[in-house]
């Protein structure tokens, strides 16, 4: 799921503190923007804004935090939804809302030890990259 | 301009750029005529430690960009509380780098 490869160069200190805090920005935006699932998003959004003129490490991994929230936010939006449609609304506690609240909470546990593994791989230097989210993230951020 | 000049100020003011600046700002140093070494002297540098603490208490008034000169982007963060607190948030890990980088354009503008 996560495999650390050769980047091509050997980052700076400086790069590498970059990279590394676009993981960490992605942490603390989810940590004050709970519950809605949006914010963590925009904030990677800014953050990704602020370095498209930084190094090709930085922006890539910029990319990487900007791809991996992306994918978390419809499926949290749903949960997010759909338990206000229970709170406020006449709709029922389904066996099929236990078991998608459940699956998102994994799926978010899951993303979060892998960004917080990224974050402090990345600041070390290293190149870590995501299945799926690395190829893609190859594939948008140009040299 | 002597290389003693050069050491000094970057001793002193090292801190307030990117590492990787620090070869090309010594380099330009030492091409510089001795006569602009006062003037190196005048240009205010902000420290990235204070603006990040400037950023903590009161990045959603915008005041961070203000200090920095970035007036466009504090009026904009003023107006919108912060980007409605994310912005803020942001603001947090990209205001070192920013005031670094904004140090660096302000020695170019006397090194040119």
């Amino acid at each position: 799921m996560i495999i650390k490869k050769d980047f091509g160069y050997v980052p700076n200190d400086f790069e590498s503190e970059r990279a590394s805090n676009s993981y960490l920005m992605s942490l603390i935006a989810l940590m004050v923007g709970l519950p809605l699932p949006i914010v963590n998003l925009i904030a990677t959004l800014i953050f990704y804004l602020g370095n498209r003129k930084s190094t090709y490490f930085v922006r890539w991994h910029c990319t990487q935090a900007l791809l991996s929230q992306l994918t978390v936010l419809p499926l949290n939006s749903v949960g997010f939804w759909w338990t206000l449609s229970i709170v406020f609304d006449s709709t029922n506690v389904t066996n099929n809302y236990i078991g998608y609240i459940i699956t998102i909470i994994a799926f978010n546990i899951t993303e979060f030890i892998a960004t917080i593994y990224t974050a402090i791989n990345t600041r070390k230097g290293q190149h870590v990259e995501w299945w799926f989210f690395g190829d893609l993230a190859h594939l948008i951020c140009k040299r | 301009m002597e290389q003693q000049k050069v050491d000094m100020f970057l001793m002193s003011n090292g801190k307030y750029f990117e590492s990787h600046q620090i070869t090309y700002i010594s380099d330009r140093l030492s091409q510089l005529d001795d006569s602009k070494f006062v003037l190196l002297q005048s240009v205010n540098l902000q420290n990235p430690t204070m603006i990040l603490i400037v950023s903590l208490l009161g990045g959603s008034l915008g005041i961070d960009r203000f200090m920095i000169g970035d007036t466009g982007l504090g009026v904009g963060k003023l107006l919108t509380c912060g980007g409605f607190g994310i912005w803020a948030v942001v603001d947090w890990f990209l205001i070192m780098g920013a005031t670094r980088e904004k140090n660096f354009e302000k020695l170019s503008q006397v090194m040119v």
